[in-house]
């Protein structure tokens, strides 16, 4: 993602972000309680500004609203993913017992067929993937992820650059320090 | 078990090779195996899809970019997105320390000026 594209999904993210970040002051809450909420309001922000080119947004916001998934949401693919694997199955069962299969190949697919489960979990929404979608929708949501880190980096720099800079200027001048609790770490 | 068609499920030509460590090379069995399933994806857009995704990975994570196994990217891919959470995780944690010492005004001026930049 570079260019235009990173730039637009980037701002767009911040904006977002910073719209949802507003609820996370409620002075109430506990650090861990906030810290969930600013998560939530990250992966929100990134869904939202990721839009329809993939499957992961939607899936993401919709276990940050706590409504699970049903089968119902995506039609499309689970039939598909099924009806892959049973028509696969048939088709090659007899095939299954041929000896030449040398075990070095054996653990290669195994290998692979438990890591793509692995996968599956880490992507938004990727059990209802078949594998292709899957390394497709995996490539996009790494790439979306540098990009949430990098802005989220960028605005706690920013933020912390900003406390920091304010209290010894206040200080000098011999007013109240308002941020003098030491907490620039 | 053990028709094994369900490493990444598409292939109508998926066959004993596929994905292997000792043969990538799957030429010989592509039209050999060749069946008229529904969907014609190949060996070989397989293989493209896995080795663009090693292309995403840190350089640190794999030697070099020679041809690596996809089950290492595979691996790697899994591991490379759990530490990418991690740090979502982190770095919200610390914005949610700042945001309590801060008020909003100046975690809209730092988002700003981190649009900015």
């Amino acid at each position: 993602m570079r260019g235009p594209t990173a730039k637009s999904f980037k701002q767009g993210f911040l904006r977002s972000f910073l719209v949802s970040l507003k609820s996370c002051r409620n002075g109430d809450m506990s650090l861990q309680e906030r810290k969930r909420a600013v998560r939530s309001s990250a992966d929100a922000a990134m869904a939202t500004a990721r839009g329809g080119g993939a499957m992961w947004p939607q899936a993401l916001l919709a276990s940050s609203s706590s409504s699970p998934p049903t089968s119902s949401s995506w039609p499309r693919l689970l039939p598909t993913a099924a009806k892959v694997k049973t028509t696969r199955c048939k088709s090659t069962a007899r095939r299954c017992c041929r000896p030449k299969r040398s075990s070095s190949e054996m653990i290669a697919r195994r290998l692979v067929r438990k890591r793509t489960k692995i996968l599956r979990g880490m992507v938004p929404g990727g059990e209802l993937l078949d594998g292709v979608s899957l390394l497709r929708e995996a490539m996009d949501y790494v790439v979306h992820l540098r990009a949430q880190v990098a802005v989220l980096r960028r605005v706690s720099n920013a933020m912390h650059h900003m406390a920091g800079a304010v209290a010894p200027r206040v200080q000098l001048k011999g007013e109240t320090a308002q941020l003098s609790d030491g907490n620039q770490g | 078990m053990g028709c094994g068609c369900q490493m990444i499920e598409e292939t109508s030509q998926h066959h004993d090779t596929a994905e292997s460590d000792t043969d990538c090379e799957m030429s010989s069995r592509r039209s050999r195996s060749r069946q008229s399933g529904s969907s014609r994806i190949t060996d070989e857009q397989i293989s493209d899809l896995v080795s663009k995704l090693q292309d995403l990975l840190p350089e640190a994570r794999l030697r070099g970019n020679d041809r690596v196994p996809s089950s290492r990217v595979l691996q790697e891919t899994c591991s490379y997105i759990r530490s990418l959470h991690r740090e979502v995780d982190d770095l919200s944690e610390r914005l949610s320390e700042l945001l309590a010492t801060s008020d909003m005004s100046t975690a809209q001026a730092a988002v700003i000026r981190s649009l900015l930049m």
